[in-house]
């Protein structure tokens, strides 16, 4: 499977966009976060990976905004692979291995819709990265 | 030497092993660095002083300063604070300080503004009052909101749970009569070579609780092995990598240096409870809390590690590894760790309220009862909230007379329609004052006292603790 990340502008988001995708293509897309609202809508989406093309083609054509999300950075200068972030991802895309090593499996990351791995991180090495306009949130907890 | 022992018996280890070498990695906020910065000219005798507008504390004289590790940033507290500045320094880079003075005949200076790297400095040593505790807690949060500890970010309702400390990889785990280990002790120290300058404060030996007082240059340290770091809403700390090696005097080291993570226990503790005795959950071993789940009741439960395994194992192999090349020798201490002092708690000499000291009776009623007869109670039993129980007493809602108010106002007669069911609650044991500034924080004048089965056992009101406090 592989993660799209999906937006609709406010001139289409009535529509439903994935539903025809779905009907049209018989491609199961699962959809793995979702904020919408009248003003447009931000899906975060799994297509398997031999239907990827036509997807993002059907999304493309009816004027959807598609791109492959950067969901999460890690410092690995800056991370001490303690493992305060592990109990805290709903997913468990936070793993130690064999060697004591915290591990970051991007794949499985949500990413900035949930964060709630970054105010944990005492070295401050993680960074979740906004999807509107791709920039870098800084932890700001307080 | 674990593994030897389980193989082959503790005669033979004891033959086999000189040395066996330990380490932890963890957040160690005891901890902090003086420094002596030389006299400037006019000189100034130090009064207040900042580094990257962390302050500084001036324990004496003119220009030695202590640099707490907990010590925050006055521009971005929580963020930046002491043990980043000790990094900073460590690391080589400039610092800022800032001082003022008061001004005296022999030091006449009042401020001063420099930049200063470790080098500038006559002395840097890191010099910390409590390391290395033996075995720590397991921190759980009972309550329904997540919670930022020292102990890190707790989920609500036991969703998750923390633990710092190497386990068998602790040094004074692996002598836990300190036979080896006193004032004089060599030490690895944050990537460098320190000493054992005698016992932590809060040494409790008895309890499995040992920790030590060290010192070392921190001019020759490694920033892998000493990081500021910051837990979010409790402060600033610094990430200490200490190592003791344990020289295998006797059978009897062999065998405790064998310790493993399955025989060390600690306590899964409620940190949901904010007093000194903190409820006790469940008792885990090392081995569980390294597995990556716990087990409390029936019910299981993800635990994340705070200190780095990783790190502490790599100390306890660079340790070694200065051993065998000559580059570190072991030393007797002069005086060993006492192994029966006690921890006490702090004398208070006032009194300190407690939610069960301002409780009143809570006025109930359950969900099928009118608008109208909740308002009749409202003035009979002159009060202002009303808590909605079901059969069985437990919580299910609360109806001010304001809610009564705006009914009256817009034509509502279903009590359904006007209560609210996102109760703010306290409990029996919770200090006043942390029940009190909840209410502030949501803007409401009253909390129903509830136990952990959400049973109601009173209401506790605005009114109550400013007749308290205001005494």
């Amino acid at each position: 499977m592989v993660r799209i990340l999906l937006r609709f502008s406010e001139d289409i988001v009535e529509q439903p966009i994935t539903s025809q995708i779905i009907l049209e293509l018989k491609v199961p897309i699962n959809i793995i976060t979702a904020h919408v609202n009248s003003k447009g809508g931000e899906v975060l989406a799994e297509v398997p990976d031999e239907s990827l093309d036509k997807v993002v083609k059907a999304f493309r054509k009816r004027g959807a905004k598609v791109s492959i999300p950067k969901l999460i950075e890690v410092d690995a200068e800056k991370c001490v692979s303690c493992g305060a972030c592990v109990t805290l991802c709903p997913v468990e895309a936070i793993t130690i291995d064999e060697d004591a090593s915290v591990v970051f499996n991007k794949e499985k990351c949500i990413g900035s819709t949930c964060s709630a791995c970054v105010d944990a991180c005492p070295s401050r090495a993680i960074k979740s990265v906004k999807q509107n306009n791709s920039e870098l949130v800084a932890n700001n907890a307080h | 030497m674990k593994r030897l022992v389980e193989s082959s018996g503790v005669e033979v280890a004891f033959r086999e092993v000189d040395v066996v070498t330990t380490g932890t990695f963890g957040a160690m906020c005891s901890s902090g660095a003086i420094i002596n910065l030389g006299h400037a000219d006019p000189p100034i005798k130090i009064d207040k002083a900042w580094i990257n507008d962390v302050p500084i504390c001036h324990p004496g004289a003119a220009v030695d300063l202590y640099i707490g590790a907990t010590a925050m940033s006055e521009r971005q507290p929580f963020e930046y604070g002491g043990g980043h500045v000790i990094e900073a320094l460590v690391c080589g880079k400039e610092v800022e300080l800032r001082a003022t003075a008061y001004g005296t005949d022999c030091y006449p200076r009042t401020q001063i503004k420099t930049n200063l790297t470790k080098d500038d400095l006559n002395q840097f040593y890191l010099l910390n009052f409590r390391n290395c505790y033996q075995r720590y807690n397991c921190a759980v949060n009972s309550r329904d909101e997540t919670i930022y500890t020292y102990m890190g970010k707790l989920l609500p309702r036991l969703k998750n749970a923390t633990y710092s400390g190497a386990g068998e990889l602790n040094p004074l785990m692996n002598d836990p009569d300190y036979e080896t280990i006193g004032i004089g002790t060599r030490i690895f120290l944050g990537g460098a070579q320190g000493y054992v300058i005698g016992e932590g404060t809060q040494h409790e030996p008895q309890n499995l609780n040992g920790t030590i007082m060290v010192r070392g240059d921190a001019k020759k340290m490694n920033p892998e092995f000493l990081r500021g770091a910051t837990f979010t809403r409790y402060g600033t700390t610094l990430y200490v990598g200490l190592g003791i090696p344990i020289p295998i005097l006797n059978e009897g080291l062999a065998k405790k240096t064998a310790i493993r993570d399955e025989e060390i226990f600690t306590n899964v503790v409620d940190y949901g409870v904010p007093r000194r005795n903190r409820p006790k959950l469940a008792k885990v071993s090392y081995k569980e809390l390294k597995s990556g789940a716990i087990t409390v009741g029936d019910k299981r439960i993800r635990v994340s590690s705070l200190s780095s395994l990783k790190t502490a194992r790599k100390i306890a192999a660079t340790l070694k590894a200065w051993i065998e090349q000559g580059e570190f020798f072991l030393t007797a201490p002069v005086e060993r760790l006492p192994v029966d002092t006690v921890f006490k708690p702090m004398r208070q000499t006032e009194e300190v309220s407690f939610v069960s000291n301002v409780m009143q009776k809570a006025v109930t009623c359950s969900e099928t009862e009118s608008v109208q007869a909740v308002a009749e109670r409202i003035v009979t039993r002159s009060v202002n909230h009303i808590v909605m129980v079901d059969d069985s007493g437990k919580l299910t809602g609360i109806v001010t007379s304001w809610d009564i108010t705006r009914a009256l106002a817009q034509g509502k007669t279903a009590l359904a329609d006007i209560v609210t069911r996102r109760v703010i609650t306290a409990k029996l044991d919770e200090p006043l004052e942390t029940a009190s500034k909840r209410m502030a924080q949501h803007k409401i004048s009253a909390l129903p006292v509830i136990d952990n089965e959400k049973k109601v056992l009173g209401i506790v009101t605005a009114e109550d603790v400013s007749k308290l406090l205001g005494r």
